[in-house]
């Protein structure tokens, strides 16, 4: 179950920066709406990030950093290391997700689809990847506010085991960069990344 | 004559009842116990004990394929669900955590009982420091929001840690809940029966109730195309059996077929036909009735299996009494004339596997005397029961105009002497110089488990995880808290191992159930509350943890510190329990402990590093080459006792034929025909296994038949050529009935098969040529 939101998360990251900031958008977009940033999100084949996050819990009095880096291969391939404050290594690989720490030398793997609240999150997300919004819309209520320079996509998961783990994903972003992602757990707690595309 | 002929068929008749009386009150051992010697060694009974009711023998491996992920595995959570319900299984898993809650619940409860990592120091300021830093860094990982809901009872993180030994280990891959192969092609569950595994009626009623639980499963899941597979040593056993049964009624059929067919061709009297089968059918009945009068009631599925074959020669018999019989020759006279010679040979075969008596394998010693009284009876039958239903005035017809032409055809044969002398000297040579081993002492070579029903088995064990378990440590102790404790031991010595190569893992009832010490030493390694408390402060200090956090946690130890220790009723119903009962057993003298090895590479190591951990009270177990070994030696048993045979055999000629030159031309057609038929099935089949010594055993017996009667100076001139032609006709019926089973693709069938129908005919030719003396021919010829 745990591991269900931080792919889920790991996903809305990938997808959050995904798109190449050099896709510029044309002048005049009469209808800029979710069928065009969908498309913008799903044109990136390949792409590296550092991210910092911080996580707001309830067992801890003040909030706890996290900093890497994330990189993704279209189509399913995204890796997301933790460097500081220890060395943590997740990688997510079509349906299997690889986790593990060197330092204790573990490593674990899993299928998504053994999970099945986990695999409709996981699946809605990379459905995202693809562009593909009919897909997203059968895990996802989705809702976009803001325009093209500063929008702000708000998923809400539609099984309820899914909305056990997660209340809702709010990704910001301008044009096709991503710039954020929060995450907002049902107890209260909540992760807020920021990630900033490395350029090429 | 009549008056005593009625005697002799109410004396049959009386022992014929008493016999079906013992017989239907024996219980048939179909276990490997008849392969087990007498005195056996501590291994050999582990290697029985473990091949009847372990935990290896009771498992049933299951495969749902071809449809698609979603089907299978509803396929397969129904199937499960309905297989729990059943008392057959001691446990059904595909995987689901469904089902798991009491686990859970049990590894929460007892983690300061079941977790290794509880060592005095375990919770002393700076081991609860380190581990409030490692959950500070696990709450930023993948496993944070796990982490966070047992953090503030377990900081320590016993329950994860039991979790993760529980359910880490070698498991296959889920989907849909429930475990797949890796290619996603197939849902698979692990069964464990309660019935042993070589129960073949209860085996039998557990596959059908799960082929039950398949159907219903699969019509309300609505799936057509999904196929159920399964294996395990349980299916393999009914298979086998299933094959043998099926083959062997297939080719019996035949062979039955075709010797009545030869025998009703000869006599041209099916009441003739019917009569002549009565001395081999008594011989059985009495066979069985003496073992189970002689082994307190039971007899060994072996001894059934080849029993009759052994007593074959019973069936030539008649043959032999039939073919004398003229209008001029009632059954009396041709009785008396071939009784001398018959008279040997009967005591020649009962002397030959008489010395199977003396073996120390049950099995084999049953064998012998099911010969010796099977024959014995049928000779006897053949003596003072047949003749009197005789009907008078029968006479052979096709012996009297064949018994002239094959009398000068085997005589003629006389001219390949020196053919057949160089022939067996080469094959002897052959035998001896031979590269390479004249006996196949592998299980397999006993196996008739079709190759296609062992690739089924390789695949579902790889998909499984669960590689064929052949090596073992085994635990013997007085009692079963020693033997978890000694299992500990076993344990401590085997880690070191593991991460050093020699093996890959191995699997401990002690880690599901740890010994009543272990226990208490956890119990006695948590600190006080003050203690723990002013540890726990220090400890987190400068750490951004919520201040009284970890309150439940203080709690928790506290009441750890009272908990009783568990104890095999604490883990009932539970799959932990199940596993600690399939790694646990009692025997006569205390308890075994289990600990199956995975991935072997230095037996030597794990074999010495066990010894020192437990002297005396563990043994590295290599159950193939256990099972090897036992064969093996079950094999040279037979191998000594039928040259001990031979030895008294040909001793008895001696003192019966009183000459060195007719004993040696009664031995040497036999020797003769058993090195040159050992020579062409070596080259045509490979190594021998038990069946085909089997099978030599009856060629000797038959053949020694063949050897006296040709030996013409035993035999009145005149009845000569019809002795001959008798021997043709047994021979040829002999032939035809076991060779039709060299047909046959079942191992023992085609070992037996082949080996007796090549060997008589070789006996019958190697006596034709071999032992018909020249002075016996001239003197035949001269009458």
């Amino acid at each position: 179950m745990i591991i269900g939101r931080n792919v889920a998360l790991l996903l809305a990251a990938a997808c959050a920066w995904s798109a190449p900031a050099a896709a510029a958008p044309p002048d005049t977009a009469p209808a800029w709406g979710l069928p065009e940033l969908m498309q913008a999100l799903a044109g990136v084949k390949e792409s590296k990030a550092v991210f910092s996050e911080r996580k707001y819990l309830h067992v801890l009095r003040a909030p706890a950093d996290f900093s890497g880096t994330l990189s993704y291969t279209a189509p399913d391939h995204l890796e997301k290391i933790t460097l500081r404050p220890s060395r943590e290594r997740m990688v997510l690989d079509g349906d299997m997700v690889v986790m593990e720490n060197e330092a204790r030398s573990q490593r674990r793997t899993l299928k998504l689809s053994a999970y099945p609240a986990i695999g409709a999150m996981v699946e809605g997300m990379r459905s995202t990847l693809a562009g593909d919004l009919a897909t997203l819309s059968r895990f996802y209520t989705v809702q976009l506010n803001g325009d093209e320079e500063a929008w702000r996509l708000v998923l809400s998961p539609v099984d309820s085991q899914a909305r056990a783990m997660i209340s809702e994903i709010r990704i910001k972003g301008s044009g096709s960069r991503i710039v954020s992602i929060e995450s907002i757990e049902p107890d209260g707690d909540r992760s807020v990344m920021d990630i900033t595309e490395e350029r090429p | 004559m009549r008056a005593r002929h009625l005697l002799a068929v109410s004396v049959w008749l009386v022992v014929l009842l008493g016999c079906a009386i013992i017989v239907s009150r024996a219980t048939v051992a179909v276990d490997i116990t008849g392969f087990l010697p007498r005195d056996p060694t501590p291994a050999q009974r582990l290697l029985a004990e473990q091949l009847r009711n372990g935990v290896v023998a009771r498992l049933i491996l299951v495969g749902i394929e071809g449809d698609d992920a979603p089907h299978l595995a509803r396929i397969s959570a129904d199937m499960t669900a309905r297989l729990r319900t059943q008392p057959e299984f001691a446990s059904v898993d595909n995987g689901q955590l469904a089902g798991l809650e009491k686990d859970r619940d049990l590894l929460w409860r007892s983690r300061y009982l079941l977790s290794p990592a509880v060592v005095p120091g375990h919770f002393s300021e700076s081991a609860l420091r380190a581990a409030l830093q490692d959950d500070l860094q696990l709450l930023g990982s993948p496993a944070s929001q796990m982490v966070e809901r047992t953090l503030a009872n377990d900081p320590t993180g016993e329950f994860l840690r039991l979790l993760e030994g529980m359910t880490g280990r070698g498991h296959p891959d889920l989907q849909e809940g429930v475990w797949f192969s890796s290619d996603g092609s197939r849902a698979l569950m692990v069964l464990q029966t309660h019935a042993q595994g070589y129960d073949g009626v209860a085996q039998r009623a557990v596959l059908s109730r799960i082929q039950a639980a398949f159907s219903a499963a699969r019509q309300e899941s609505g799936s057509t195309a999904a196929r159920l597979l399964m294996t395990g040593p349980a299916v393999f056993s009914i298979e086998t059996h299933d094959i043998i049964e099926h083959d062997a009624m297939r080719y019996s059929l035949i062979a039955i077929a075709l010797v009545a067919g030869l025998l009703l061709a000869l006599y041209r009297s099916p009441r003739m036909l019917i009569i002549g089968l009565l001395p081999l059918a008594t011989g059985a009945l009495v066979g069985v009735a003496a073992v189970a009068l002689a082994f307190d009631g039971v007899v060994h599925g072996v001894t059934l299996g080849f029993g009759p074959t052994l007593i074959g020669e019973g069936a030539d018999y008649a043959i032999y009494l039939f073919t004398q019989m003229t209008v001029r020759m009632p059954a009396e006279d041709a009785l008396k004339r071939i009784w001398p010679t018959l008279r040997v040979g009967v005591v020649t075969s009962v002397l030959g596997f008489g010395a199977l008596l003396w073996s120390g394998f049950p099995g084999l010693a049953q064998l012998g005397l099911f010969s010796v009284a099977g024959l014995l009876a049928a000779v006897l039958v053949t003596r003072y029961v047949l003749p009197g239903w005789v009907p008078r005035g029968y006479a052979m017809d096709a012996a009297g105009v064949l018994a002239p032409v094959l009398e000068t055809a085997l005589d003629r044969m006389r001219v390949l002497r020196w053919v057949l002398i160089a022939g067996t000297a080469a094959a002897a040579g052959f035998l001896a110089l031979r590269p390479g081993a004249v006996w196949n002492d592998g299980l397999e070579s006993l196996s008739p488990v079709p190759e296609q029903a062992r690739r089924l088995d390789q695949r579902l064990r790889a998909d499984m995880g669960a590689p064929d378990v052949r090596y073992l440590a085994v635990i013997s102790a007085a009692d079963r808290d020693e033997a978890l404790a000694f299992s500990e031991r076993a344990a401590e010595a085997l880690a070191p191992l593991v991460a050093g190569g020699a093996l890959q893992g191995y699997e401990s009832p002690s880690e599901y159930l740890p010994s009543l010490q272990t226990q208490m030493a956890r119990r006695a390694a948590l600190p006080g509350p003050e203690m723990l408390r002013a540890g726990l402060h220090r400890a987190a200090s400068g750490l951004p943890f919520q201040d009284g956090l970890f309150e439940p946690f203080l709690k928790d130890v506290e009441t750890a510190r009272g908990q009783p220790a568990l104890d095999a009723a604490a883990l009932h119903g539970t799959r932990l329990g199940l596993k600690t009962e399939s790694l646990l057993m009692p025997h006569e003298a205390g308890w075994n402990a289990v600990l199956p090895l995975s991935g072997v590479t230095d037996a030597a190591a794990i074999a010495a590093a066990l010894a020192a951990a437990v002297p005396g009270h563990a043994v590295f177990m290599d159950l193939r080459r256990e099972s090897d070994d036992l064969f093996a030696a079950y094999r040279r048993e037979i191998e000594h006792y039928a040259l001990g045979g031979m030895v008294l055999i040909a001793l008895f000629l001696a003192a019966v034929l009183r000459s060195a030159r007719r004993v040696a031309r009664v031995l040497l057609p036999l020797a003769a025909a058993l090195v040159l038929t050992s020579a062409v099935l070596l080259i045509m089949s490979g190594p021998f296994s038990i069946f085909h010594l089997i099978g030599l055993l009856l060629v000797v017996a038959v053949g020694s038949n063949y050897a006296l009667f040709f030996d013409g100076q035993s035999l009145a001139a005149e009845g000569r050529s019809r002795v001959l032609a008798s021997l043709v006709f047994a021979n040829l019926a002999t032939v035809m009935g076991f060779g039709i089973l060299a047909f046959s693709k079942v191992p023992v069938l085609h070992a037996i098969g082949a080996t007796v129908g090549l060997g008589a005919l070789l006996s019958l030719v190697c006596s034709a040529v071999l032992a018909a003396g020249p002075t016996a021919a001239m003197t035949a010829r001269a009458a």
